[in-house]
């Protein structure tokens, strides 16, 4: 209490939080002034959402102080700290579809208004505040995002809030709903409220925040005055530098095309082609969401498109399955280890074998023994650490758990291997035994496509770099002529979606 | 001493814990019979091995649908319907085809409760539940249309000894034909989930769906396997249930979906796929009927039965959940 300035909301002290395995947070301070709009920026897996959720309650800090208002949070619940003035939008607004407008601004609060039939009129009441003429009645279901989005600002100025935090606003709105973001931010802000604003899109910190707070890997980098930093300096900052021998020497073998990709289109994705050659590893930049996975899971046959083209070695292929993918030596290690690459209740040997289980079966009938063969092979070559084939697949590490994906197709000599954030989560170490891997894959004659939102280790791994962003390719680079904020600046180029947009914001 | 500690906890574990389900037959053939000596009496014990033929049959079916992650309950309508199509067909086509035929029947209404879940993409067991729930009041429905809604009869099979009754309650030298049937079920079965192909992927899509179908795995095929076994095992429960009464009532099937997802669960194949053996069942199916078999001798009233089958199915689900 006697810690805090005069003028100061927010003030959060050398907070830490640690995951099993993972620093999330290491001693994280920042002090949001009243009235003032605090961008955070930082990449994926930054510390960011960790942070919010020990704000808002949905996690507890191990460590640090949290001063809001002058009073020493401790331990507290979403609903107790928006009662107490705090309140989050989240990316995935956290809205009830089936209810009115009026009912979902005063979601679980309805008997303080004295019953149902005064809810339209207060929700009116508090719509009003920020100009938004949306009828109380409607079904958010049928509303669009941006209407969404009022109705979660709406939801916030009911508790009286006195801090906002905007948790990526802008992810899925169009030029237009973005203007009407902006005015909406500008109101609060003049009413004196605080806004914290994260976001990736740098030009809206620009333009919207006073001051902004670069984190990266848990770590608070820097906070400054927007004016004082320019572009390219913050993404520098949220970047970082690469340490030395945390990657093996780049693999140098590339040879003529392997693959040729055309005319990818979905919803989501919107005419991506490119080529892949022999011996190379492709990676592809990219925020989260904006297009990376979709695309590989399309060649992959594992959602459903139809229209595009894929050749290998010249001859074209129809890839509708996994099936088929595999049949023509394409080969992907899934984004989500638990819940899309293993079957956790089973033993090691038994998710090994998964890809290659037709190769083990004569008349139909499984053959043991070969199982067991296949399986050993991999867990002695990749170094897998079990204490045995038949170990419990969920019972390994991270690092191990990966390996024994990696291991899987391997098995079937792939021609094409890619890997969609393989190193999430897994310690160092493990980290660098995945590299050599994807090295030795190349030099055996093998492709890969990389996927990840760790930029360092796409530009130390890639023979070129592809960036996507909103569903498009953006920019194709050669990592060892361009520095990473190039890189970054195409991964970060929304511009194709602003162009019907009239005048740059 | 903390080793010793472990060992005993182990063993207990072992003993008691993985073998509880016997540990429960026993006691309740222990009390029941001190009370009541005319369990171990022949026409009981044949008694029991009556009702043990056709509810294992569908266990065993409901025990593949299981571990491959999904669930069925159509059960009960497809063995009125196969029980009504069979004797109906008796009269028409003669013993062997008609009863081919109702194989016929069962595996084809498995087969169209997969094509259904498949070709609407409700893959999800909630899904699956009320899908063939539904499925269930038509196949139900089809046998009280074709059978007018009364219960049919083959007269002349009464108290003649043809090949078709020979299922139901023939004997091959002191082995009932129709606990032949099923052991030789069972043995197929077994070797099935595990040692084949199609046996594994049934098992990894229980486990991990999504998992199972980026391997390139025959996801979709495990699915219509999966049912298709049910609806086949169904319909050789229903056959040896009609074979022996002779008559085929068009609601004969009510409760037996019940009481095989009761014998598969208690048995301690998990609900969450992947994992449980068709062996398991077999102890699962003999407490189930075990226990309405003792019930009813000891006199406990059929509504009390009702509740403690309720208990005995959320007992079996928490155990699991907290081994």
């Amino acid at each position: 209490m006697h810690n805090t300035e005069k003028g100061v909301i927010l003030q959060i002290e050398n907070v830490c939080k640690e995951f099993p395995g993972v620093k999330a947070l290491d001693r994280v301070s920042i002090s949001v002034a009243r009235g003032s709009v605090h961008g955070i920026v930082g990449e994926n897996g930054a510390g960011k959402s960790t942070l919010m959720k020990i704000l808002s309650g949905v996690y507890t800090k191990d460590e640090g102080t949290i001063i809001f208002d002058d009073e020493i949070i401790t331990e507290t619940t979403p609903m107790e700290s928006m009662k107490r003035g705090l309140s989050i939008i989240y990316q995935e607004l956290n809205l009830v579809n089936t209810l009115s407008v009026g009912e979902n601004i005063f979601l679980g609060r309805l008997g303080e208004l004295g019953g149902v039939r005064n809810v339209q009129r207060e929700a009116r009441k508090v719509l009003q505040r920020i100009g938004c003429n949306i009828d109380t009645r409607r079904l958010v279901e049928d509303l669009s995002v941006s209407e969404k989005q009022m109705i979660e600002i709406s939801k916030a100025l009911s508790f009286d809030s006195k801090l906002i935090i905007m948790d990526e606003p802008s992810s899925s709105l169009t030029a237009d709903e973005m203007k009407e973001l902006a005015l909406i931010i500008q109101q609060l802000r003049e009413s004196g409220i605080s806004i914290i604003y994260i976001s990736h899109k740098l030009d809206e910190i620009f333009e919207f925040c006073n001051t902004v707070t670069i984190m990266r890997d848990g770590h608070v980098i820097d906070t400054k005055p927007v004016t004082e930093l320019t572009r390219s300096e913050m993404i520098a900052k949220m970047v970082g530098r690469t340490i030395e021998n945390e990657y093996p020497p780049r693999p140098n073998c590339v040879g003529d095309t392997l693959l040729e990709i055309e005319g990818i289109n979905t919803n989501k994705l919107k005419d991506i082609s490119f080529t892949l050659n022999r011996g190379e590893i492709l990676g592809f930049v990219g925020l989260v969401g904006a297009g990376r996975t979709e695309i590989v899971r399309a060649i992959f046959g594992a959602d459903k498109v139809s229209g595009h083209r894929i050749k290998i070695d010249g001859k074209f292929v129809n890839i509708r399955s996994p099936k088929d993918a595999k049949r023509a030596g394409i080969a992907l290690v899934p984004e989500d280890r638990k819940l899309q690459g293993l079957v956790l209740s089973f033993s090691v040997e038994e998710n090994i074998s998964m890809a290659v289980l037709d190769r083990l079966c004569r008349y139909g009938i499984l053959s043991t023994s070969s199982e067991s063969t296949v399986a050993r092979r991999h867990v002695k070559s990749l170094a897998i650490k079990t204490p045995s084939e038949r170990s419990r697949v969920e019972s390994l590490s991270g690092g191990n758990q990966q390996k024994c994906i990696v291991g899987r197709w391997l098995e079937l000599k792939p021609r094409v291997l890619i890997l969609d954030e393989p190193t999430r989560g897994i310690d160092v170490g493990a980290k660098y035994e995945i590299y050599m891997l994807m090295k030795k894959i190349v030099e055996d004659g093998g492709s890969v496509i990389l996927i990840s939102s760790e930029l360092p280790e796409v530009l130390n791994m890639s023979n070129r770099i592809l960036t996507v962003c909103d569903g498009r390719i953006t920019g194709e680079f050669d990592p060892l002529q361009y520095t990473a904020d190039q890189i970054m600046e195409k991964a970060l180029d929304f511009s194709g979606k602003e162009e019907d947009g009239e005048s740059g914001i | 001493m903390v080793n010793l500690e472990y060992k005993l906890k182990n063993a207990y574990n072992k003993l008691f814990r993985e073998n509880l389900i016997l540990v429960a037959i026993a006691i309740l053939v222990i009390v029941t019979a001190s009370i009541e000596p005319v369990f171990f009496s022949a026409g009981n014990l044949i008694n029991i091995m009556r009702q043990f033929g056709p509810l294992i049959m569908v266990s065993l079916g409901m025990t593949f649908v299981i571990i491959g992650g999904f669930i069925d309950l159509s059960v009960a309508g497809i063995i009125s319907l196969v029980a009504v199509c069979t004797v109906l067909l008796i009269d028409v086509v003669g013993q062997g085809p008609a009863l081919l035929l109702g194989l016929g029947v069962g595996a084809l209404c498995g087969l169209i409760n997969s094509m259904l879940l498949l070709s609407s993409g409700a893959l999800t067991q909630a899904e699956a539940l009320f899908m063939t729930y539904g499925m269930s009041v038509v196949y139900g429905a089809l046998a009280l249309i074709l059978s007018n809604g009364s219960t049919k009869h083959i007269g002349w099979a009464k108290n003649a000894t043809t090949y078709f009754t020979v299922i139901g309650s023939g004997k091959v030298g002191f082995v009932p034909v129709s606990f032949a049937v099923f052991a030789v079920s069972l043995i197929i079965l077994y070797i099935l989930q595990n040692k084949s192909y199609i046996g594994r992927v049934m098992k990894l899509t229980g486990g991990n769906i999504t998992a199972a179908r980026l391997c390139g795995l025959e996801v979709n095929r495990s699915i219509i396997f999966i049912y298709v076994v049910s609806g086949l095992m169904t319909a050789i429960g229903a056959i040896v249930l009609i074979s022996r009464i002779t008559t085929a009532s068009p609601v004969i099937g009510f409760g037996y979906e019940t009481n095989a997802i009761l014998a598969v669960v208690v048995g301690g194949t998990t609900l969450e796929g992947g994992k449980g053996s068709v062996l398991r069942t077999v102890v699962g199916t003999l407490l189930v009927i075990l226990l309405a078999n003792c019930m009813n001798i000891l006199g406990v009233s059929v509504y009390m039965q009702y509740i403690l089958r309720g208990l005995i199915l959320v007992v079996a689900i928490w155990l699991d959940r907290h081994k």
